[in-house]
């Protein structure tokens, strides 16, 4: 097997053609992926200036009242990690800063399908580009062919008769291309490292290595699918029609069909519906700026009967604060409710979706390739959640200072000091480590796996049982 | 020796083998004459093993029934011997010696090319600047270097030059001397009777007629040939 392997690449090698698109891939890809760091590295620089500007802000901030700070706001940012450059996933759409403020959470109106939707269209010109649309195109121009020319000049005979089985051959030509698109993506891999070496960790070591193993799985699917297609055919223009066929359903008309049907099985409300569900749950609570009602009564006598005194004028602390923190714990359950249901619903679609990998390997490959980045779905939601987490410490903090930092009921001229401001502390984006969420990706690595693996066995088969006359 | 007892060989409704005895010998050239789809081919296939035969024996060597050491034992040498464009003759050999599991060195596979008569120049160049006389020396040094015992060639002299075709010949005559067993599908009427010893006619799947060469001349092989043909 090895050296009909060694005489497989020494016919590529010689071939100009080829050697001219290997240069081509290769230079693109390296440029793709060293623009890529730049580009992430110039965000990097970017975030981390105008954080600091904005804490500059913050930490110089007049002394003014906590409740118009908590209007002032601050910023969330999601750092840019060094994987970032391989696959943008939806951080296109999604975006990588949040504006935190009291009384607004954040919400996402997107579907992780119809991302996937959109991710599928040519975007950017990021290595996943290529990993996922050209490279792929590549490696079956180099499959389909490898079994049929043996034939049709004849060798195959002479192969044959030497000793090698017809299984040895089928299999060695697989294993000499797909070791191309290994050796492309393993070089775009190495380039990562060598200019992120600060930045690497155990948990980005992990994901690279799934990354590079996840298409290694794909391509080995899509070679062993092409040779297959040129055994069973044995015509060199059926296998690569429907190789061309099957790629193409792959990667532009499944994500597709499968995006819309699993938005269509478990649809979102619409925007208005849900701001209305929204706002019907939230004008039951308390309405911080316009205290009125029956709640903010309750929560009155509450607080009365706490400090043991008969007015809110009498109590030691401003009544105020604890109305706002109050109105802000009910918008937060309101929030959790709705926003609750919502995220579940994002994860079953993001499940369909992952389980259309049974017939469409892409769909695994492409969900594994954002996974390994950080820039899928998932990722996005923690980057929210921990936000979301922030914004509540934020809001408290501010409304505590407000309601127990010295003012009275009525004092609105009352200001927090500098320090006070300078000691709330700033937002710090904990990127989650893969092995946590590596339980969310099992259905993408097992249909890769099944298939890459079932595709061997059927070549397997089949090069046992092919009459090859 | 190859020794065929009584095969059959039916594709669905068509009999393309019909009871075909046959028997080469070592040392011996057999040159087996037929038109188009007279079964030559087929012959060859399931001496190959390519092909399954319906009902009869395949011998090839010693009688011994493993067929790995079967295979050890062929050489074959298509009409085309297409070999690897992008490789040198040395290196198409070494890759083919390599595969039938022999390690030769350089100064050896340029050996095995001069005895089947190769010009020392060419054994550097690239197969895709060779004739198709060249490549069949190529490919007779291919089964030369495994050390076959049984030689298979189909139409081995078409579409050679006079030159090329007696120099194959000769190489051929070479190989028999040397105790190969040699048997030749062809068209070429003169080709097999100056190098054949013994030659066998089929016609639709049956072996009509066989007589030694040195008992006819080619103007009576002609002769007889076409009789059996337009009957």
């Amino acid at each position: 097997m090895k050296n009909i392997v060694i005489n497989e690449w020494k016919g590529l090698f010689r071939n100009r053609l080829f050697l001219v698109l290997v240069c081509i891939f290769t230079i693109a890809l390296l440029l793709t992926t060293y623009l890529g760091i730049l580009q992430n590295n110039t965000q990097i620089l970017a975030q981390k200036e105008a954080q600091e500007h904005i804490r500059e802000q913050w930490d110089s901030m007049d002394p003014t009242n906590p409740h118009r700070a908590a209007h002032f706001g601050s910023y969330a940012f999601k750092p840019t990690n060094l994987l970032n450059s391989l696959d943008e996933g939806i951080n296109a759409v999604t975006g990588n800063v949040l504006r935190l403020e009291g009384h607004t959470q954040n919400d996402v109106m997107f579907s992780e399908a119809s991302q996937s939707l959109l991710i599928s269209k040519f975007g950017k010109l990021k290595p996943s580009l290529l990993f996922q649309f050209i490279i792929p195109l590549f490696l079956i121009f180099l499959s389909f062919n490898s079994y049929i020319a043996e034939r049709e000049s004849g060798r195959l005979k002479l192969l044959l008769v030497q000793g090698a089985s017809l299984k040895k051959i089928v299999f060695s030509k697989v294993f000499s291309i797909w070791i191309i698109g290994l050796l492309l993506l393993i070089s775009t891999t190495f380039v990562q490292l060598i200019f992120n070496t600060y930045d690497l960790s155990f948990d980005a070591i992990f994901r690279l290595i799934l990354f590079v193993c996840s298409y290694g799985c794909y391509y080995l699917t899509l070679i062993t699918l092409t040779v297959l297609l040129s055994l069973i055919f044995k015509n060199a223009t059926g296998a690569l029609s429907l190789s061309i066929v099957i790629w193409v359903m792959w990667t532009v008309f499944l994500p597709k069909i499968i995006g819309n049907t699993v938005e269509k099985i478990s649809p979102f409300p619409t925007r208005v519906e849900f701001q209305n569900a929204m706002d019907v749950d939230r004008s039951k609570g308390i309405d911080g700026h316009n205290p009125s009602g029956d709640r903010k009564k309750e929560l009155e006598e509450k607080t009365l009967a706490k400090y043991q005194v008969n007015s809110v004028s009498e109590l030691p602390v401003n009544f105020s604060g604890i109305l706002m923190q109050a109105d802000e714990e009910y918008g937060n359950d309101v929030w959790d409710k709705h926003f609750g249901s919502l995220y579940k619903q994002l994860q079953i679609q993001k499940r369909n979706y992952q389980l259309s990998g049974f017939f469409n390997p892409f769909a695994s490959v492409q969900s594994l390739s954002m996974g390994t980045a950080g820039t899928d779905m998932f990722h996005h939601l923690d980057f929210l959640k921990q936000a979301e987490n922030y914004r509540r410490f934020f809001i408290k903090k501010l409304n505590d200072e407000y309601a127990f930092g010295g003012s009275k009921t009525g004092d609105r001229s009352w200001k927090a000091d500098t320090k006070f401001f300078q000691s709330v502390k700033d937002f710090s984006y904990t990127f989650p480590v893969f092995l946590s969420f590596l339980s969310k990706y099992i259905l993408d690595i097992l249909f890769l796996f099944i298939w890459s693996v079932c595709l061997l066995f059927w070549l397997k088969y089949s090069s046992e049982k092919t009459i090859f006359l | 020796m190859i020794k065929l007892v009584g095969v059959f060989k039916k594709f669905d409704a068509h009999t393309a083998l019909n009871n075909l005895c046959l028997y080469v010998q070592s040392g011996e050239i057999y040159g087996l004459l037929g038109s188009n789809g007279a079964g030559k081919s087929t012959t060859l296939n399931l001496i190959l093993g390519f092909l399954k035969a319906d009902s009869g024996s395949i011998d090839i060597g010693n009688g011994s029934n493993n067929s790995s050491l079967k295979q050890d034992m062929i050489g074959y040498i298509p009409e085309n011997v297409n070999l690897y464009p992008y490789l040198s003759g040395v290196e198409n050999l070494d890759y083919f010696c390599k595969l039938s599991g022999f390690q030769y060195n350089k100064v050896e596979l340029s050996d095995f090319l001069n005895e089947c008569g190769l010009q020392t120049d060419a054994h550097h160049k690239l197969i895709s600047t060779y004739s198709k006389g060249m490549r069949q020396k190529v490919g007779i040094a291919i089964a030369y270097a495994k050390k076959a015992k049984v030689y298979l060639l189909d139409e081995p002299a078409s579409g050679l030059d006079p030159l090329s075709s007696n120099e194959l010949s000769e190489l051929l005559k070479k190989l028999a001397k040397n105790g190969a067993a040699i048997l030749m599908a062809s068209h070429d009427i003169f080709r097999v009777r100056e190098t054949c010893d013994k030659i066998g006619i089929l016609k639709n799947g049956n072996l009509v007629k066989e007589m030694n060469a040195s008992q006819v001349s080619s103007e009576e092989l002609e002769g007889i040939y076409l009789n059996f043909m337009k009957n």
